[in-house]
C-alpha cells in the first residue's frame, strides 16, 4: 500500500527533493510535514468554525428569553459545537503535532505508511463538509447533543444519515492515522533509541493511538446500530421493540470516556517537552510520567459508568464507578507534582510556549478537582445536567487540550517555518486567552451549583448576571483567537531567522532539534544514532 | 521490542510494517463487529 522508509531505503526519494508545486502537493502529499501541515491548517479552520457556534451560544445566552435563535437552532449549535470541537479541531491538531513531529523525535525520514496518511488527512475535509451541510437540509443539524442518545437523536431529521456517515468517516480517519502512528514509532525508530528514550510527546501518542484503535470502532458499532434502528426497524435501542436505550450509553460512553483521554493525553506529552526546556532541568520522573500516562489510559477504560450515575444503577457499580474514577486522580498527581517538581528550582524563563504550559498546569487541574466532585455519586446527582459539569470539562479541554495545542504550536513553530515568531503578540495572546477563560468558563461553576440546567437557551432570571459575565468572558476570549491565526501567519511569511535549537539559552532535549530550522523537507534519510 | 530491531532491511522493515497495520486494522475491525454482535446476540435471550 504504501513505502516503507528506512535508513538504508532513502534512495526512494531521490526522485522527491522538493516539493511537488501547486495544488499537486497538497492532493498527494505523502510527506509528513505537509500532512501536518494540512491537519493543523484544518484543525484551525475548525476552530474558528465551532468557536462560532459557541459565539451563537454565548450570545443567545446573555440574558434570559428567547432573544436572537429559536430552541432548536439552539440546540443543533450545542451540538455541533461540540462535534466539531471534538472531532474536526482537538484530534486533528493532535494528529497534525504528531505527524509533523513524531519522525522528527524518533529520527525516521517520514511515517511508515505515507499514502494512507494523506487517505486519512484527505477524509477529513469531506467527513466535515458532510457535517455543515446538515444545516442546509430539511430539519437542520442534528441537535440531540453530541452524545447522540435514543430516543431524540433517532428524532433527526434528514441530516441523521448523513451525521452518521460523517462520524463513520471521522472515526476511519482517527484509526487510518493511530495505525500510522503506532506502525511507525515502533518499526522506525532511529539505532539506539529505545522506548524509554523516546520522548514523551512521542509516548504519550503512541498510548493515544491505541486507546483511537480500541474505541472508535465502538463508537463506529454504536451509531450504525442507531441508523439501523432508525432506517431498517431493528430494535437495538428502542424500548418498545424489546431494545434498550440505556444500552446506547453504555456503548458510548465505553467510547467517550477514553475519547476525554485521547485529547488529553498527547497534550500532557507536550507539556513534558516544554516545562524541562524552559525550566532549564531535565523533566522530574521521566519513567513515572510514562507509566502515568499508560495508568490514566488503562483506567480510562473501566470508569464510563461515572457518566450515567443519574440513569439509575445498582450501588455496588455506584460504588466501582466512583473508586475507579478517583483512582485516576493518584496517576494524574504524580504527572501534576512531577511538572511542579521538574519547574522547583529551575531556572524559568517565560516564553509564550511557558506561559501556556504554566496555565495548563493550574488551570487543567480546576478541571481535575471538579472531575474528582462529579465523581461521588451522591454529588453528581445534584451537578449532573448542570452548567457545573460544562464548566468542568471546558476547564478540561480548553485550558487543557487547547492550551496544550497552542503550547505545542508554540513551542515547534519556528522549527517548521525557520522565523522566530512575534513573542509580544503570542505573550498577548496567551495573556488575553488565560484572563478570558476564566472569565468564560469559571462563572459557569456558580451556574451550576445554582442549579442551572444546560442545552437550555433560555434560563431563570437568577442566573442572568453570570452568564453576562460568562458571554463577555466568550467573546473576548473568541476575538482574542485572531491574534493565534495572526502570529502564525506571520510566522509562516517571514520574520526574525530561527536556529537550529530555536530557543537559545535552554537545552531542549530530542532529535528535532538536532535538525536545521525549518526542518529540511526530508529529514533523517539516514537515520541518527542516539546514544 | 529493542532499538537493535529497527536497523533491519528494507524488506524486513516493510513486512512489520505490512503486518503491523493490517493485525492493527483487524482488531479495530473485531472491535466495530464485535459490540454489534453483542448486542445481536444480547438480543437473542
Amino acid at each position: 500500500m504504501a513505502n516503507a522508509h528506512s535508513s538504508d531505503t532513502a534512495h526512494h526519494d531521490d526522485h522527491h527533493d522538493e516539493p511537488a508545486k501547486g495544488i499537486k502537493r497538497w492532493l498527494f502529499a505523502t510527506n509528513h510535514k505537509d500532512i501536518g501541515t494540512m491537519y493543523l491548517v484544518f484543525s484551525l479552520i475548525m476552530f474558528f468554525i465551532g468557536g462560532a457556534m459557541a459565539m451563537v451560544i454565548r450570545a443567545e445566552l446573555f440574558q434570559p428569553g428567547l432573544q436572537l435563535v429559536d430552541p432548536v437552532f439552539f440546540n443543533q449549535m450545542t451540538t455541533n459545537h461540540a462535534l466539531i470541537m471534538i472531532f474536526g479541531a482537538v484530534m486533528p491538531a493532535f494528529v497534525g503535532l504528531a505527524n509533523w513531529m513524531i519522525p522528527l523525535q524518533i529520527g525516521a525520514p517520514d511515517m511508515a505508511l505515507p499514502r494512507m496518511n494523506n487517505f486519512s488527512f484527505w477524509i477529513l475535509p469531506f467527513a466535515f463538509t458532510l457535517l455543515l451541510s446538515t444545516l442546509f437540509v430539511p430539519g437542520g443539524m442534528a441537535a440531540g447533543g453530541w452524545t447522540l442518545y435514543p430516543p431524540l437523536s433517532l428524532q433527526t431529521g434528514d441530516s441523521f444519515p448523513m451525521l452518521i456517515f460523517a462520524i463513520h468517516m471521522m472515526g476511519i480517519s482517527s484509526i487510518m492515522g493511530a495505525i500510522n502512528v503506532i506502525v511507525t514509532i515502533m518499526n522506525m525508530r532511529a539505532p539506539g533509541m529505545n522506548l524509554l528514550k523516546m520522548p514523551l510527546f512521542t509516548w504519550s501518542w503512541l498510548i493515544t493511538a491505541y486507546l483511537l484503535i480500541a474505541v472508535m470502532p465502538v463508537l463506529a458499532g454504536a451509531v450504525t446500530m442507531l441508523l439501523t434502528d432508525h432506517f431498517f426497524k431493528t430494535s437495538f435501542f428502542n424500548a418498545a421493540g424489546g431494545g434498550d436505550p440505556v444500552m446506547f450509553e453504555h456503548i458510548f460512553w465505553f467510547f467517550g470516556h477514553p475519547e476525554v483521554y485521547i485529547m488529553i493525553l498527547p497534550a500532557f506529552g507536550i507539556i513534558s517537552e516544554i516545562l524541562p526546556t524552559f525550566s532549564r532541568k531535565p523533566l522530574f520522573g521521566a519513567t513515572s510520567m510514562i507509566y502515568a500516562i499508560a495508568s490514566i489510559a488503562f483506567l480510562s477504560f473501566i470508569v464510563w459508568g461515572h457518566h450515567m450515575f443519574a440513569d439509575g444503577m445498582p450501588v455496588a457499580a455506584q460504588l466501582f464507578y466512583m473508586m475507579s474514577t478517583m483512582l485516576i486522580a493518584v496517576p494524574t498527581g504524580v504527572k501534576v507534582f512531577n511538572w511542579t517538581a521538574t519547574m522547583w528550582r529551575g531556572s524559568l524563563s517565560f516564553e509564550p510556549p511557558m506561559l501556556f504550559a504554566i496555565a495548563f498546569l493550574f488551570l487543567f487541574s480546576i478541571g481535575g478537582f471538579s472531575g474528582l466532585m462529579l465523581a461521588i455519586v451522591p454529588a453528581d446527582f445534584q451537578y449532573n445536567q448542570t452548567y457545573f459539569v460544562v464548566a468542568h470539562f471546558h476547564y478540561v479541554l480548553v485550558p487543557g487540550a487547547i492550551f496544550g495545542i497552542m503550547a505545542g504550536v508554540y513551542y515547534w513553530l519556528p522549527k517548521w517555518t525557520g522565523h522566530m515568531y512575534s513573542m509580544g503578540l503570542a505573550k498577548t495572546h496567551f495573556w488575553l486567552s488565560a484572563i478570558f477563560v476564566n472569565v468564560l468558563f469559571f462563572p459557569q461553576h456558580f451556574l451550576g451549583l445554582a442549579g442551572m440546567p444546560r442545552r437550555i437557551p433560555d434560563y431563570a432570571v437568577q442566573f442572568t448576571d453570570w452568564n453576562m459575565v460568562s458571554s463577555i468572558g466568550g467573546f473576548a476570549f473568541g476575538l482574542s483567537q485572531i491574534l493565534f491565526a495572526v502570529v502564525i501567519i506571520q510566522c509562516a511569511r517571514g520574520g526574525k531567522k530561527a536556529t537550529a535549537v530555536v530557543w537559545e539559552g535552554t537545552h531542549p532535549t530530542g532529535l528535532e532539534w538536532t535538525l536545521p530550522s525549518p526542518a529540511p523537507y526530508h529529514s533523517f534519510t539516514t537515520a541518527p544514532e542516539v546514544r | 521490542m529493542s532499538a537493535d530491531q529497527t536497523v533491519v532491511s528494507g524488506e524486513s522493515v516493510r513486512r512489520r510494517i505490512r503486518n503491523g497495520a493490517l493485525g492493527l486494522a483487524c482488531v479495530a475491525i473485531a472491535f466495530y463487529l464485535g459490540f454489534i454482535a453483542l448486542l445481536v446476540f444480547r438480543s437473542h435471550y
